[in-house]
C-alpha cells in the first residue's frame, strides 16, 4: 500500500475530530461513550501511522512495532473504559431511569 | 489496487464516524461504530499490521461491542420518546444504511482477506510473514514491556471488580453502600427526612 502517511494522519484526525463532535454535542450517554471510542481508535491510526513510516524510512533505535505495541494498550484501556462506563451507565439508569447527560448535573454546582 | 481499497475503507471510515454522531438512536450509533472498527481493521490489515486487525475485530468489534448491545437491551434504549419523533420511512431508511453499510463492510474484508490480506511491512529489516511479525511483536511486549503488559493486566482485574462493585443491584433490604456515598443519589435524604 503506498498510500503516503498524511493521508492516513488526516484519517485519523477526521475521526477524532468526529468523536470530540459526538462527545461535545450529543445527550445520550452511550453516543457519548461511542464518540469516545471512536476517538480512541483514531489515535490507533495515528500510532500505526506513525510505525509505518518509521518502517518505510528505515530508522534505527526504535522498533518498527512499537505502533502496534502501543495501540494493543489503548486497545486494552479502551476495553476497561467501557466496561467501567457501561456500568455507571446502568447504575446512573437504576438511580434515574434515564440515560440522558442532563439528568445527571447535580455535580454542576 | 490497495490503495484504492484504502481510499475506499478510508470513505466508510469516516461515512460511520458521522454516522455514529448523527444516529438518533443509540443502537444505530453503536451499530455505525461497529462499520468504523470494521473499516479501520481493514486499513491495518493493508497496513501491514495482521496482529492489531486481528485484535480490533476480536476485542473491539468482539467484546467492545457486544457489551455496547447488552447494555442497549437491558436498558430497553430503544423506545424513548425519540422514535415517536421519527416517521417510519426514516426509520427504514437509517436501518437501510446501518445494514448497507455492514453488508459492504464484510465484503471490502472478504476481499481483503481472500486478495491483499498478507502484505507485511516493508521494513529494512525484512520480516517476510505475518507469523515472524507476530513472533518479534511477543518478544518485545515480554521484554521491553513487561512492566506495563503488567499493569495492564492489575488494570483489567480492577476494572472486574470495580465493574461488579459498581454495577451490583442492591437488595431492599441491605444498607446500601454503593450508591449511598454518590452526591446525586436522592435515597439517604429521603431516609433522613423520613426518620
Amino acid at each position: 500500500m503506498n498510500v503516503p502517511t498524511e493521508h492516513l494522519l488526516a484519517l485519523a484526525a477526521i475521526l477524532f475530530s468526529l468523536g470530540v463532535l459526538g462527545f461535545l454535542t450529543r445527550k445520550n450517554l452511550i453516543i457519548v461513550l461511542a464518540s469516545i471510542e471512536l476517538m480512541l481508535n483514531a489515535a490507533n491510526l495515528t500510532f500505526v501511522a506513525g510505525s509505518r513510516a518509521w518502517a518505510a524510512e528505515g530508522v534505527t533505535g526504535g522498533s518498527p512495532l512499537q505502533g502496534p505495541i502501543f495501540s494493543l494498550f489503548v486497545i486494552l484501556v479502551a476495553a476497561a473504559e467501557a466496561a467501567v462506563g457501561l456500568a455507571l451507565i446502568i447504575a446512573l439508569y437504576r438511580l434515574k431511569q434515564s440515560v440522558a447527560l442532563d439528568s445527571a448535573g447535580e455535580l454542576k454546582g | 489496487m490497495a490503495e484504492t481499497l484504502f481510499y475506499l475503507l478510508s470513505i466508510g471510515a469516516i461515512a460511520c464516524g458521522a454516522g455514529v454522531i448523527r444516529a438518533r438512536m443509540p443502537l444505530f450509533s453503536v451499530l455505525c461504530l461497529l462499520g468504523a472498527f470494521f473499516c479501520l481493521s481493514g486499513i491495518y490489515l493493508l497496513a501491514g499490521f495482521q496482529f492489531l486487525a486481528v485484535t480490533q475485530l476480536l476485542v473491539y468489534a468482539g467484546a467492545i461491542m457486544v457489551l455496547f448491545l447488552f447494555v442497549i437491551m437491558l436498558l430497553n434504549l430503544g423506545d424513548e420518546n425519540e422514535i415517536a419523533r421519527q416517521s417510519g420511512i426514516a426509520l427504514s431508511g437509517k436501518q437501510l444504511a446501518v445494514a448497507g453499510t455492514s453488508a459492504g463492510v464484510f465484503a471490502l474484508i472478504g476481499v481483503l482477506t481472500a486478495g491483499y490480506g498478507i502484505a507485511p511491512v516493508e521494513t529494512a529489516s525484512t520480516r517476510a510473514s505475518g507469523i515472524d511479525e507476530l513472533q518479534t511483536l511477543a518478544v518485545e511486549l515480554f521484554s521491553r514491556y513487561m512492566l506495563p503488559f503488567e499493569a495492564a493486566s492489575l488494570l483489567l482485574l480492577l476494572t472486574m471488580i470495580g465493574v461488579i462493585a459498581i454495577a451490583k443491584r442492591q437488595r431492599a433490604g441491605e444498607p446500601t453502600h454503593t450508591g449511598a456515598g454518590f452526591p446525586w443519589t436522592k435515597e439517604p435524604l429521603d431516609e433522613e427526612s423520613t426518620l
